[in-house]
């Protein structure tokens, strides 16, 4: 049994070195420079310039807000929307279902570069298509990249285009998945399509929309690309900053890889803590 | 310190020895990082230089602005593996690479970039390159800041510019320009996304975000706070609307616009993003003063030419620096044909600085921006210039819409969130 394992180990070890130089050294690594001031050459220990600053420190604050605006409008709003698109989409009404079906999961095949600069040229204050509409039916022009509220909205549409069918996919699989009896026998005791929704639908689906909001939590914990190149780095004055670009901007700007390290590290605990709530919401539903 | 006693002789010799030296069978490759205008130009004066030394070829590669940070910052982290010979640095954000790279760039002292040498450039320009007794890179061009304004416009609002020595006399003629051509602004600055104004108005008054030694923080000096005070009595007049860098340049098009303040290197972008019935109708003046026997000049922007250590062909690569940055032809080709501003001070009594400018209503503009140049007042970038202008770009917005009861008290929470992520003490 012994030698088994032993023999095991060492079919896996060429796979096992590179995971401990690649995967634990950096994990083991940055925990330690996290405490480290790297302001420059040599090192010292100072955790006050790392972990000390982190809550005293506006922009973090400001990342962190804006992070949690994003969590707390956008993904709510996106997830309502990609229920009420993978119910229409699973209409029987529907022509087309299969292209209606690909259209809507399109975005997400589109490269981020380039549905970035798309939006980037869509919002362009004089020029862009949306100022002109805006003209057009009477309404003022919005001065979209320098006014910090209405970059947000962009960001969020944006991100909100790109996202919406992803998960609206996801939920009609679990829409498929409703036994067709259950609104046969709903439909007998004429019960509106309406309550229909919210007394049937809804709640048997609510596994799989809990698994859509995990994703969205975590991807919106990531945001990096959409601030990084529609909304010029975070801009306007950091007011679309995220956690996910403040820490680039410490490591890859600043160089300030211990500081850095200590914002990532708090990136993984607040993920681990909406992980862990995730896990109270199962429990409380058995 | 011996050493650098037994060399300087020999550094001596090699800077007199001169042009002759250079045609002295030099061989090899020299590859150069650049961006945009500048990589263009670089392309036009290693031609040059190709010319005069057959055996060298200079190979420019054109990665774009960020991307020759992103790649040196890479290089400089691998142990200065896949770096080219020569790359451009912006000056501001030079010193970051200095302070945690040493090792990655050749001492430029070591290859004969003498103390008489150095003393051709402004010492503005030489603050951020030189550190620990090293230079680690050489000047090349600068951004001296001047106004750009519409004649016809000013004109119309019977403004002449010669009038306009402080800042109250800018607020003043705005008001009579604006009031004489409806749509149009006095200025522009691109309050949401940079310091520029307040950069240029700071240095113009002595002051920076540290000090002169790069040791303290410094942006709450009287200096700054005047500058800000600038900025805000200009915001309030109503005078300088927001705008960004494309949004500048469509207004300038439009004539929407009568003046805009920059480095010297904006006249290559108005003169060719310009309508062509504008020929004729910009010029140029002395930014105004906070006082009326004020300083009138100040830096903006500007880049110069570090060699890496690991360069194999440090001696070809010397040889190109001199030709391109040291010497008069190679920069005043550059500022002909690119509009690149020499930070080279004897390229000011080239006779071609004393031309007039047809674009320019035949002012001779050259003149009026590098004559500014001895004036100019150094101010330190330090290695966390990149952390001090996001922390002071988010308090100015703040206090430009009321967030801070005076110029101040915006600047003292600037100054203490800079101590806060920069670990440097206020100055006293």
């Amino acid at each position: 049994m012994r030698r088994k394992t032993g023999t095991a180990y060492g079919f896996l070890s060429p796979y096992l070195l590179v995971f401990a130089i690649f995967w634990i050294w950096p994990i083991f690594y940055s925990f330690w420079l996290s405490f480290l001031n790297t302001r420059q050459p040599p090192y010292t220990f100072r955790p006050d310039m790392t972990w000390g600053r982190l809550f005293q420190d506006a922009a973090f604050l400001n990342a962190m807000k804006n992070t949690f605006i994003v969590l707390l409008v956008q993904v709510p709003l996106m997830i309502a929307l990609a229920t009420l698109m993978a119910v229409l989409l699973n209409s029987r009404l529907l022509k087309a279902r299969g292209l209606m079906r690909f259209a809507f999961f399109a975005p997400v095949v589109v490269g981020e570069v380039a549905y970035a600069a798309v939006f980037r040229l869509m919002f362009t204050a004089e020029r862009g298509v949306v100022n002109k509409t805006l003209e057009s039916i009477g309404l003022p022009q919005v001065d979209w990249f320098s006014n910090p509220t209405a970059a947000m909205a962009v960001l969020m549409m944006a991100v909100t285009w790109r996202w919406a069918g992803y998960n609206a996919i996801l939920i009609l699989s679990g829409l498929q998945s409703i036994p067709d009896d259950v609104y046969e026998a709903a439909t007998l005791d004429r019960v509106s399509p309406v309550r229909q929704f919210f007394h049937i639908t809804l709640p048997l689906l609510k596994p799989v929309i809990l698994f859509c909001i995990i994703l969205s939590i975590i991807g919106t914990m990531q945001l990096f690309s959409e601030p990084f190149l529609i909304t010029n780095r975070g801009g306007p004055a950091g007011a679309t900053e995220t956690l996910g670009l403040f820490l680039y901007r410490q490591g890859f700007t600043s160089l300030n890889f211990g500081y850095a390290s200590a914002i990532a590290y708090t990136i993984a605990a607040i993920a681990v803590a909406i992980a862990g709530l995730n896990l109270l919401f199962g429990r409380e539903k058995a | 310190m011996n050493m650098r006693i037994a060399c300087a002789p020999l550094a001596i010799c090699m800077a007199m020895s001169g042009n002759q030296s250079l045609a002295q069978d030099l061989t090899g490759e020299i590859k150069i990082w650049s961006w945009n205008v500048a990589a263009s130009a670089m392309e036009t004066v290693g031609a040059e230089f190709m010319a005069a030394n057959p055996g060298v070829k200079v190979v420019v590669e054109d990665l774009g602005n960020q991307g020759v940070y992103d790649r040196m910052l890479a290089g400089c982290a691998a142990g200065g593996n896949d770096l080219p010979d020569l790359m451009t640095v912006e000056n501001h954000e030079a010193e970051i690479f200095w302070t945690q790279f040493p090792s990655c760039f050749a001492d430029l002292n070591e290859l004969g970039y003498t103390p008489e040498m150095q003393a051709i450039f402004p010492e503005f320009k030489r603050v951020e390159l030189e550190s620990n007794g090293a230079s680690y890179a050489m000047p090349w061009d600068s951004g001296p800041v001047v106004m750009f304004y519409r004649r016809d416009i000013y004109a119309a609002g019977g403004v002449d510019p010669a009038t306009i020595v402080t800042w109250a006399d800018f607020i003043a003629a705005g008001a009579r320009i604006q009031a004489a051509s409806p749509g149009v602004t006095m200025s522009q600055a691109d309050l949401n996304g940079d310091t520029d104004w307040f950069r240029m108005i700071a240095n113009e008054q002595g002051c920076g975000y540290f000090s002169a030694d790069g040791q303290s923080i410094n942006i709450n000096a009287p200096g700054c706070v005047a500058a800000l005070d600038a900025l805000r009595s200009l915001y309030d007049a109503g005078l300088l609307r927001s705008a960004s860098w494309d949004e500048k340049i469509q207004s300038n098009n439009a004539s929407t616009v009568a003046t805009q303040m920059f480095g010297g290197w904006y006249e290559g972008s108005i003169r060719t993003t310009s309508p062509e019935e504008q020929s004729g109708l910009w010029g140029m003046y002395l930014m105004p003063s906070v006082t009326a026997d004020g300083g009138r000049a100040a830096n903006l922007g500007g880049s110069s030419l570090a060699m890496s250590g690991s360069s194999d062909n440090k001696e070809a690569a010397f040889a190109f620096l001199k030709f391109a940055l040291a010497t008069d032809k190679g920069q005043i080709t550059m500022l002909r044909d690119y509009g690149l501003v020499p930070s080279l001070l004897s390229s000011a009594n080239d006779p071609f600085t004393a031309e007039g400018q047809p674009f320019w209503g035949d002012q001779p503009v050259w003149q009026l921006v590098l004559g500014t140049l001895p004036a100019i007042k150094p101010s330190h970038g330090t290695p966390y210039f990149g952390d001090a202008d996001a922390v002071f770009r988010a308090v100015q917005l703040s206090y430009l819409n009321g967030g801070y009861p005076d110029a101040k008290a915006a600047l003292d929470d600037a100054a203490q969130q800079i101590e806060l992520v920069t670990g440097l003490p206020l100055a006293q």
